[in-house]
């Protein structure tokens, strides 16, 4: 992308969306559920299955 | 005269509880089935993209149209039937936004390659990660502040990535969507079977954006390995 108004453009839709997100993203940081240590290991687990997974596509193409 | 225990009130009855269950399945049959048709539809508009080789801005072109739609339309008429018209609208207009960039990831040497390994990856993971949430019937509802904020940071650095060229910074920002949008697969499909998410319009919607984004990231992440920056 060479043109700077482009960019500009792209850059105020992201401010924007990031905008919109920031009270639904506090809201749900302060007041959400709070998980106990075991559940955020098995989301830690997923979530490193899918890392290990992606990184033997990388190593296959 | 009947007298009545306070936690009769308190507890739900046995019909109240297979009607929520009912609700959720056909909330839950809904998604999966627009979910289903809208991403047949958004690969559809892909290939026609790709075959008809627009010019590069129509990937900004169609990214705006859609992001208006998601702002301004959608949330006015996702409880009606002109809901689905968008989303469909919404789908295929990111599928036939991505045509050139498929297209590019095509031109080169074991493009096909990349492409296809990206498509099976990406349905891997979600069927993967979506069917683990709907075999355990976990709650992950606990993960949105985390994702959420995670998200806004991606956001930034994506604002940052505009202006300032660092290959590593854009291949770390794909990095960060594959495993937010895995995170997001989990929070979105436990929301459905718990019933936090009852509107199977919105659900569809969340859903496909992550699979989407998690396809695009994925593709860049593997043209990479495969020689591409």
């Amino acid at each position: 992308m060479d043109n700077i108004w482009v960019r500009l453009l792209l850059a105020g839709i992201f401010i924007y969306m990031a905008w919109r997100l920031y009270p639904a993203a506090k809201d749900k940081l302060e007041n959400g559920p709070r998980g106990s240590s075991k559940e955020w290991l098995n989301v830690s687990m997923l979530i490193g299955g899918v890392v290990l997974f992606v990184a033997l596509l990388m190593s296959l193409v | 005269m009947q007298n009545t225990s306070p936690l009769d009130k308190k507890t739900p009855s046995l019909v109240d509880v297979r009607e929520s269950a009912l609700s959720t399945n056909k909330v839950l049959r809904n998604t999966y089935a627009l979910l289903a048709m809208t991403l047949l539809f958004s690969a559809a508009m892909a290939a026609v993209s790709v075959a008809i080789n627009p010019p590069h801005s129509i990937a900004l072109v169609t990214f705006v149209i859609t992001m208006g739609l998601l702002f301004f339309v959608l949330p006015r008429v996702q409880d009606s039937g002109a809901g689905i018209a968008v989303v469909f609208a919404v789908t295929g207009l990111l599928g036939f936004g991505i045509g050139p960039m498929l297209s590019h990831y095509l031109s080169f040497p074991g493009g096909a390659s990349i492409v296809a390994t990206a498509m099976g990856g990406t349905g891997a993971i979600f069927l993967a990660l979506s069917g683990y949430v709907l075999t355990t019937k976990r709650d992950f509802s606990f993960l949105g502040g985390f994702l959420f904020v995670g998200f806004l940071v991606v956001i930034g650095f994506i604002v940052l990535s505009l202006f300032v060229n660092m290959p590593a910074m854009t291949l770390g920002i794909s990095a960060a969507i594959v495993m937010l949008m895995s995170g997001f697969i989990l929070y979105d499909t436990s929301n459905i079977i718990n019933g936090g998410e009852t509107n199977y319009v919105r659900a569809t919607v969340s859903m496909f954006l992550n699979i989407f984004n998690l396809f695009t990231s994925l593709l860049h992440l593997l043209g990479f390995a495969g020689g591409d920056d």
